[in-house]
């Protein structure tokens, strides 16, 4: 997303969904993750007509309110997006004059797309030729189209080509930047573009700005603290830079190669210490080597405010540290929603009993740890504070530092007013009248400035850059292989002085590029470029001109700094079928990736893994229950609902081992761990795969480990993770696991 | 505005709209604080798994005009109100089950540890309006549970659903909000009633 147009995050959003005439969904299931949003696609079917299309493997409670649902196997959207392709430019349905206007190596997709003829995808996906042809009829010549996807698009060791590939299905049938179109990416999670906007990543500082040098000097300034003691906290400077472990495999970390494990890059040491705050790594890939690395650290801190099941899960016995934390409800402060539009949450009552809120337990730690000044300087720095009011002039700080996504416009003061007046905005457009005129409903970023009204739809160049227009991001310089990069002739912004492709405004060209002249007084204040501007100065005078601080360039088809330059099919790497692991075959291995040296196409080839493993596992969510589950399952009702874990099997399949409805079954994972469950026969999915939710904790490869709760936190229910029989296998950009295509055994209990 | 005078409030559920999320029963039960075995709404999903044929919908007691439940009775501890609101006495309640043969949605409801427990005997959905104790009292919420009506509320079910598949209210203004999704069908996303086009011109 972010290397094909600038911004990785839903380009419209969820109301925007009722403007559609087609909405195709690849590994996403909103009615079940979704439901309060799902309304808006009910109501595109009911008022637009609005066909729904839905690629999954399972077919969800959303393919059961689809028009078309088609059952890929795990692991094949590109086949089946190329396919798409393929028809889309055989029949001329795509739009040239947006590829030739706003896009940057479409021809090699188009190359690409010509070997994916309709039996071959058949072949690889599964998916019946007439269907294919059935389905892309209709996307395509229905406009606008939206297209949704979630993890099931992403969670594969290639899922960074499939998040490409979609994207450049939109590109190609001009679907972007207008009404009804876009890639609307769902958020699982409360605040998870939030807390990827404030980077709770380990390649970037917040707000994307990277890991280079100039950007620490950038936060180290804008934090009010010495440079020099910043990169003092570092082992040397140079690992200021560097990527850190990832969620997904900070185990390997502490297991630091031993018995076979994956090498690491850590400078010399393993991860001795895990602090966990509200992170259920239960449901993370891999349990038993969750379990592993757990087992081995040197002190685990886990704060929640249900007790975290890691705690559970590991045999850990001493310096194991429980923190209560509060609630959401319990204090207050900005979330920002799955369509980049932020709120306000006031506290609704004091943090309950000996529990703190996260903000407090982290100063807390700072205090001991002896950097508490320096953690807090950066909230007083704007009036030159004594002290700081929490979390106010937290959120005011962050407003004015994060120029990149353009959280500017994000005060305290008008977030509030935002959700005061929130009966003064238009549900579907999100536009507010009377006194709230002129603003978008949580000012969805980019809000350049301090009185921009926010951006509900990117890259729409039919608006004015104050009114939330803009074109693609100039991210990836201005030209490549000879090639210009910036937007082609007349494609700006509505109102804007430029009317065609311009760069990234910084102090240097933006006189040229605004055609203004600045005064000395504002030479001398103006940073050197929109992303370090905290004099505003270039985001205002933009405003004026209606130019997109981050210029105006052409979206690419083509990365070529990664190592598919267009996305191609790779098997995953658990493939049930092995004469197209060999046709298709996975990366190289990748030495130092996030630290861990990772196996892509060794694991792939080490053995025949379909002949012993040959039904394909799929993992996903259930609506009653979230992440790891433990909130859930803690409460009466909802536990009720599904108080056991279970998986779904065919009965066709079940039959063959002998496997009754109800009845207990073993799974077994390649990784050679096992897990005992529930067979629950299901229609859902077909002979060849089973499903399971990823919800449960508490029970480990046959074992009830209750006896490991501490007094009276025993959640209603528990069982079996599913993430103890999920494979091996993570993105070879990104490294988020393999989750949605990996194989495993079956056998009656 | 229909008369409220002649008022008859009633379910639907919407299966064009129905998820089974289930937020319905779960608020419900949340609500009225429901033993584990008693469902006063339940959600039921016919066909699970196969294309074009599963559908789901939420079921109570749809609060029958000429209700069965009521004139099987043996103890008369039915009575139906004004608005057309099914309810029953728990003091009078046998816990016979003549109720449930009745019913035709297998709304009655008996806990499994007795009629002395909490909501004790038959239990069935009050569509938040409480029972014959006085409003609001300790009893009738230990009883009954929340009594939402007397509040001027929506019951918790139609509050809570996602995609605003359960309706409740007046059948007059219920056949309403029905009648105008139909009519909306194939007319586009529903404008702002505003005046946008004024304020921002029609193209955006």
């Amino acid at each position: 997303m972010a290397n094909t147009w600038g911004y990785g995050a839903m380009t419209n959003s969820l109301g925007d969904i009722q403007n559609a005439k087609a909405i195709i969904i690849f590994g996403a299931n909103p009615a079940v993750n979704h439901p309060v949003g799902f309304q808006h696609f009910l109501k595109a079917k009911e008022r637009n007509n609005a066909k729904i299309i839905v690629i999954d493997p399972v077919f969800t409670k959303t393919a059961a309110k689809a028009d078309h649902y088609c059952q890929v196997r795990p692991g094949t959207d590109i086949p089946f997006m190329y396919g798409m392709l393929h028809l889309i430019f055989k029949n001329g349905w795509h739009d040239e004059k947006f590829i030739s206007d706003r896009v940057y190596g479409m021809e090699d997709v188009m190359e690409e797309a010509k070997k994916w003829n309709p039996k071959k995808v058949e072949d690889v996906t599964g998916v019946p030729a007439d269907q294919l042809i059935q389905v892309t009829t209709l996307y395509a010549r229905s406009t606008p189209g939206t297209l949704i996807w979630a993890m099931g698009l992403t969670q594969h060791s290639n899922g960074s080509s499939n998040t490409r590939l979609a994207p450049i299905l939109q590109l190609a049938l001009g679907n972007m930047g207008v009404e009804g179109g876009g890639t609307n990416i769902l958020r699982g999670h409360d605040n998870v573009q939030g807390a990827t906007d404030m980077a709770c990543l380990s390649d970037t500082l917040p707000g994307y700005y990277g890991l280079s040098d100039g950007a620490w000097q950038y936060f180290a300034s804008s934090w009010g603290v010495d440079y020099e003691w910043l990169s003092g906290r570092f082992k040397s400077k140079e690992w200021m830079g560097k990527k850190g472990f990832t969620l997904a495999r900070w185990w390997a970390g502490v297991l630091d190669g031993k018995d076979g494990n994956d090498q690491i890059h850590n400078a010399g040491t393993n991860l001795k210490n895990l602090f966990v705050m509200g992170n259920g790594i239960t449901s993370i890939a891999q349990q038993a080597k969750v379990k592993e690395g757990l087992d081995n650290l040197d002190m685990i801190v886990l704060c929640d405010p249900f007790v975290n099941e890691a705690a559970i899960l590991t045999d850990k016995q001493d310096d194991v540290f429980i923190l209560p934390a509060a609630t959401q409800f319990e204090t207050s402060g900005s979330v920002t929603a799955t369509n980049r539009s932020v709120q306000w949450r006031n506290k609704v009552v004091e943090p309950m009993y000996e529990s703190k809120t996260d903000h407090d337990i982290m100063f807390e730690l700072a205090k001991r740890l002896g950097f508490y000044d320096e953690y807090t300087a950066g909230m007083k720095i704007k009036e030159n504070k004594q002290d700081y009011t929490w979390p106010e002039d937290a959120t005011d700080e962050i407003a004015r530092i994060i120029k990149t996504i353009g959280l500017t416009g994000w005060t305290a003061k008008r977030i509030k007013s935002h959700n005061e007046n929130w009966h003064m905005f238009d549900q579907i457009s999100g536009r507010g009248y009377g006194k709230m005129k002129g603003e978008y409903y949580g000012l969805p970023w980019p809000a350049w400035t301090e009185t921009h009204g926010g951006s509900p739809l990117l890259y729409n160049i039919n608006r004015s850059v104050a009114e939330g227009g803009m074109g693609f991001r100039n991210r990836f310089g201005l030209e490549h292989d000879g090639q210009d990069l910036l937007a082609g002739a007349g494609s700006a912004p509505k109102g804007s002085v430029q009317k065609d492709g311009y760069p990234e405004i910084t102090a240097v060209n933006i006189e040229e590029v605004l055609g203004i002249k600045l005064t000395a007084d504002e030479k001398k204040r103006i940073g050197k470029n929109w992303k370090v501007d905290t004099s505003n100065i270039i985001a205002e005078k933009c405003m004026e001109q209606g130019i997109a601080p981050y210029g105006n360039a052409k979206a690419r088809a083509k990365v070529w700094t990664f190592p598919d330059q267009i996305p191609m099919h790779r098997e995953p790497l658990h493939s049930p079928r092995s004469d197209l692991a060999k046709e298709y075959p996975s990366f190289d291995d990748k030495e130092n990736h996030f630290r861990v040296d990772t196996k892509y196409i060794s694991k792939q080839t080490e053995q025949d893994w379909s002949k012993d493993f040959p039904i394909n596992l799929v993992t996903g969510r259930l609506v009653n229950m979230n992440g790891a589950g433990m909130e859930n399952r803690a409460s009466k009702y909802l536990a009720a609902l599904t108080p056991e874990m279970f998986c779904s099997i065919n009965p066709d399949l079940a039959g063959k081992y002998g496997i009754r409805d109800g009845s207990m079954m073993w799974i077994h994972s390649p990784e050679g761990t096992k897990i005992k469950v529930k067979a629950k026969y299901s229609h859902s999915v077909p002979e060849d795969r089973i499903f399971m939710p990823f919800h449960f904790a508490g029970h480990f490869q046959g074992e009830d480990l209750s006896h490991k709760y501490p007094k009276g936190t025993k959640p209603y229910a528990i069982g079996e993770s599913a993430n103890t029989v999920t494979n091996y296998g993570y993105d070879i950009v990104t490294q988020i696991p393999e989750t949605k295509g990996g194989l495993c055994r079956i056998e009656f209990a | 505005m229909s008369d409220i005078g002649n008022a008859r409030l009633k379910f639907y559920c919407d299966e064009h709209r129905c998820i089974s999320c289930d937020g319905c029963s779960v608020a419900c039960a949340e609500a009225h604080e429901l033993p584990a075995n008693i469902n006063r709404r339940k959600v039921v999903t016919m066909n699970e798994g196969i294309f074009g044929l599963e559908y789901s919908l939420s079921i109570a007691c749809m609060h029958c005009t000429d209700a069965p439940c009521e004139q099987v009775c043996p103890t008369d501890c039915f009575y139906i109100r004004e608005d057309g609101i099914v309810l029953h006495d728990k003091d009078k309640c046998i816990g016979c089950a003549y109720c449930l043969y009745a019913c035709p949605f297998g709304a009655p409801q008996f806990p499994q540890d007795g009629a002395f427990s909490i909501k004790g005997v038959m239990d069935k959905c009050t569509m938040c309006a409480g029972g014959p104790e006085e409003t609001n009292s300790d009893k009738e919420r230990e009883l009954y549970g929340q009594n939402r009506i007397a509040e001027g509320k929506v019951p918790v079910c139609a509050a809570m659903c996602s995609t605003k598949a359960l309706l409740v209210g007046d059948s007059a203004e219920i056949s309403d909000i029905y009648r105008e999704r139909v009519l909306s069908i194939g007319h586009g996303a529903k404008t702002q009633p505003y005046g946008w086009s004024t304020a921002y011109g029609s193209k955006i």
